[in-house]
């Protein structure tokens, strides 16, 4: 399962990031790290992209860039 | 001893805010939030022993974004005496992690504490004394905002740098250390004890960049593989990893946090983030920013800049009078004029050129305009006056007349004569209404300067140099400096409360397919007032492409100063037609569209979509100190070139227009033909020809639009024989009219609409491009935008209209199969998969 497969209101934990190089490091830095706990806060109004919390803080990524990260 | 403190922290960690509190307004150096081409430096208030240098927002120090390699390149190699880590305390665990890496410079570091205020709103606990022992650093619990121990953290620092009180860098898993043990065993002897951890991490990661600083790179990617078999993961994940496990490990002994409560923000964010409200309030809030700034209140500042403050001057008080005394004189004109003329009615035209009434002249109608006309006029018992205004009068008759000379009174008046006529116009306007008559009046800068120049006696030529050229061409733009001020005021606010990132949230959808950022919808819009902050405003896009691209098209959307074009040609060609202005809108909008789908497949755009990975901050209230702050250093940055750039090409094109050969000799030219402006106009002109305009006037025309765009307009007004032209340009429609035919008007228009824009928004392309390579590429693509789309208007539609082909036809039927298969191609798929790879080499 990814991120993507997350409804919204739903919490979730990272499994793995399934991505190389610049975009994985930077969902990483932004503390998107394994065993990371996310819950997903709602999708744009044009249903793209997505808006989460983890960590504490809130934070937004793209769908196609959400299914790189597969979660249980 | 001077101390020089580095300012490191997340973006919106409230960096840039205790950076001003302490230097308060010492800062020289300009940088906006989030903009990576200069750090900033100041000294403290009070105390130059103390500098401070503001280095950009960042999450990290990885090799990849161009904030993060100034920011680590700097720790590395400026040898800054204390590293101050700003922490937003709302925020811990994420912000943790910049300090985690800070730890590993070799540098004293002090961790601020940041926003202690909102913790305490938020019923947040932390133990800031068990921070410090944690990390073994101090720690300062401040409020930038507030001001709160801002003296504090800079004596704790100062103390730090002198007591030389080295970090111990975190130290990772077991598991994780025996790999780096080894790879530190390996670093060369020259590296200095303090960056060994540094660079042995680095090593570690794989980070070419930071080892290509070291005198030698050892061979580690065997300890590497090892590594990343025993881990089952890359490198640089394995070390993020640990560094958030460090963290995790021990935040909640420092922090105590009620996680139930909803946060003010996500309350705010119910609405302005809400699936179906997020999108009409958008628009509401781009619908008002441009209502404010462009069409009322930014519109009458405006105004009164370019008609006042660099225009005749302004009314305090008498205002309405003196326009009612005008009307009036005109009206009374036209029935006395008409009445000479034999004419039973006459039509009486408002501003805009349309009929406001149509006056029957009657006795006591014309009785009546006499009288009007008679206060205005010369004492009729001053013969003297009397005489000298007869003659003037003769003369402009003769002008209108097409008169070459008259014989006035027995004398021979040579209507050649250029300053005959002039002198006779100011005899003229000397009896008309006279604006200081009427309330207070205070002149314009140019009658000032023109005033002052008179009295000095200074040379014709220098006061021609100064009115027309510099003050013409700089006055043209410093007249939107109360519109900047404006616009960059209101985006403060949305960049300030937090509301921008919200924007990119909403909009990153469909800005997304056309290679842009969310946020480039900003400067679109600001872009219809004036190109130039709308250019600046594209400092909020993180995307490096996404910017460029934005760069490159913001001056498509037509600017306020192409109005009056537009108007011109609607007027001219097109008979006043109501769509003329919106198509040059939606026009602007398909270029920049399609220009987004070409371009986002093109070789440099590719590969460099970063990551839309973004944080969203929380609202805040943005302080009217910072908003006033963001709006003078972007507002200043545009003057100084309008004072530098802008100055020097209005002087250049001054200097081409004024001067030329007439009859072999050079001289100042009375005819703009023979100017230099009029035979590069005349040389460039052939290349116009396909696109149905191969006359000079239109080429100089256009070259003039590099001043200002609205000088097209004048322009026209001067090449086409009307001496001084309205704003709307009625003079000027006939013969505009008589010159083109609808689609060479049209190609026309659609050319100076799209093609390069003025200096002033030139500059800043070249500015916020910040290379020369991407600038003349700029340029480049839009004068081909420019020419295919106009050759498209003129080449098809004689096709199609007339059954007209020739050469250029088929040229312009490649161009837009060309076109198509540039637009409607595939995604390049070889480059897709290269992307990242690329990105992380080439950043």
């Amino acid at each position: 399962m990814t991120l993507t497969d997350v409804q919204v209101g739903d919490s979730c934990t990272v499994k793995r990031l399934n991505e190389t190089g610049a975009l994985r490091r930077r969902i990483m830095d932004m503390g998107i790290t394994k065993g990371t706990d996310i819950t997903v806060r709602k999708v744009a109004p044009l249903g793209d992209p997505v808006e989460i919390s983890a960590r504490g803080y809130d934070l937004t990524l793209r769908k196609a860039d959400a299914t790189l990260i597969e979660v249980a | 001893m001077q101390t020089t403190i580095a300012l490191v922290g997340n973006q919106n960690s409230g960096k840039t805010t205790l950076f001003n509190q302490l230097t308060g307004n010492h800062q020289y150096v300009g940088n906006w939030p989030g903009v990576t081409i200069d750090r900033k430096e100041g000294t403290l208030r009070g105390n130059k022993e103390v500098r401070f240098v503001d280095l950009p927002g960042i999450y990290s120090l990885s090799p990849y974004s161009s904030e993060e390699v100034i920011a680590r390149t700097y720790l590395s190699e400026g040898n800054p005496d204390v590293i101050i880590d700003i922490v937003d305390a709302t925020n811990l665990e994420r912000n943790l992690y910049l300090t985690n890496q800070l730890m590993e410079f070799g540098v004293p570091v002090v961790v601020a504490l940041n926003m202690m205020d909102v913790v305490e709103k938020r019923k947040i606990q932390i133990d800031s004394d068990a921070l410090s022992k944690k990390l073994g650093v101090p720690v300062v619990e401040i409020s930038a905002l507030k001001g709160t121990n801002k003296e504090e953290v800079v004596d704790v620092a100062v103390k730090a740098a002198a007591d030389k009180q080295l970090p111990e860098p975190t130290r990772f898993s077991p598991q994780l250390e025996k790999y780096l043990d080894r790879i530190s065993a390996l670093l060369p002897d020259d590296c200095p004890d303090s960056l060994r951890r540094y660079y042995t991490i680095k090593l570690f990661e794989n980070d070419q960049k930071a080892a290509a600083e070291l005198s030698s790179v050892p061979d580690v990617s065997s300890i590497v593989a090892e590594a990343t078999q025993e881990f089952d993961d890359i490198p640089e994940s394995i070390i993020t990893d640990e560094r958030y496990q460090n963290i995790t490990g021990y935040i909640s002994d420092i922090q105590k946090k009620d996680t139930k409560s909803i946060s003010t923000s996500a309350k705010i964010d119910k609405v302005l983030t809400n699936r179906i409200l997020a999108l009409p309030i958008f628009i509401v809030i781009i619908g008002l920013i441009y209502f404010i700034a462009v069409s009322t209140v930014g519109g009458f500042v405006t105004d009164w800049a370019n008609d006042g403050l660099f225009g005749d001057g302004w009314h305090i008080t008498g205002g309405a009078a003196y326009e009612e005394a005008c009307e009036d004189y005109d009206r009374a004109d036209a029935i006395v004029g008409a009445a000479e003329d034999g004419e039973s009615t006459v039509d009486i035209e408002n501003e805009d050129g349309d009929v406001e009434e149509t006056v029957t002249i009657t006795p006591a109608v014309l009785a009546e305009a006499q009288e009007t006309l008679d206060q205005y006029l010369p004492d009729a018992d001053d013969a003297e006056a009397v005489a000298e205004y007869d003659r003037a009068d003769a003369i402009t008759a003769g002008v209108e007349e097409g008169e070459e000379s008259i014989v006035f009174d027995g004398e021979l008046i040579d209507l050649t004569d250029e300053e005959t006529i002039t002198d006779a116009e100011d005899v003229l306007a000397s009896y008309e209404p006279d604006p200081a008559d009427f309330g207070i009046w205070v002149p314009g800068i140019p009658v000032l300067v023109e005033q002052f120049l008179d009295w000095i006696h200074c040379a014709g030529w220098l006061e021609s140099l100064i009115i027309d050229g510099i003050i013409a061409g700089v006055g043209a733009v410093l007249g939107f400096v109360p519109q900047i001020l404006i616009l960059f005021f209101l985006l403060a606010i949305l960049e300030g409360c937090g509301y921008m990132a919200r924007v990119a949230f909403i909009l990153d959808r469909i800005f997304r397919r056309f290679g842009l950022s969310g946020k480039s919808f900003i400067p679109y819009i600001i872009g219809t007032g004036c190109g130039v902050p709308g250019i600046l405003a594209t400092r909020t896009i993180e995307s490096e492409s996404s910017r460029r691209l934005t760069v490159m098209t913001t001056t498509m959307m037509p600017c306020s100063a192409k109005v009056p074009l537009i108007a011109l040609f609607a007027g001219a060609i097109f008979g006043g037609a109501w769509w003329v202005a919106p198509f040059a809108y939606f026009l602007g909008i398909a270029v920049i569209l399609c220009a987004g789908v070409i371009l986002k497949k093109t070789r440099p755009f590719l590969g460099k979509t970063a990551p839309f990975v973004m944080e969203l901050p929380d609202y805040r209230l943005p302080r009217l100190v910072d908003l006033l702050r963001s709006m003078w250093q972007r507002a200043w940055a545009f003057i100084k070139k309008a004072g530098t750039i802008i100055a020097g090409a209005a002087i250049l094109i001054w200097f081409l227009s004024t001067y030329g050969w007439e009859d072999g000799v050079w001289c100042a030219v009375d005819n703009m033909d023979n100017s230099m402006l009029g035979i590069f106009g005349s040389a460039i002109a052939w290349f116009f020809y396909p696109l149905g305009w191969a006359d000079w006037q239109a080429a100089a025309a256009s070259i003039s639009g590099l001043i200002a765009k609205e000088n097209i307009v004048a322009t026209f007004g001067i090449l086409y024989g009307a001496g001084e032209v309205a704003e709307n340009g009625h003079e000027v429609w006939l013969n505009l009219a008589a010159s083109y035919g609808t689609l060479a008007g049209l190609s026309l228009m659609v050319f100076n609409l799209l093609c390069i824009p003025c200096f002033a928004a030139m500059g800043c392309i070249r500015r916020e491009m910040n290379s020369a390579k991407w600038f003349w590429a700029t340029i480049g693509f839009q004068i081909l935008t420019a020419y295919v789309v106009s050759l498209w208007i003129y080449q098809l539609g004689m096709w199609f209209t007339t059954g007209a082909f020739g050469v250029w036809t088929a040229v312009a039927i490649a161009a837009a199969i060309v076109f198509l298969i540039l637009l409607f191609r595939p995604y390049p798929k070889r480059l897709e998969q290269g992307a990242l790879e690329v990105a992380a080499s080439e950043a």
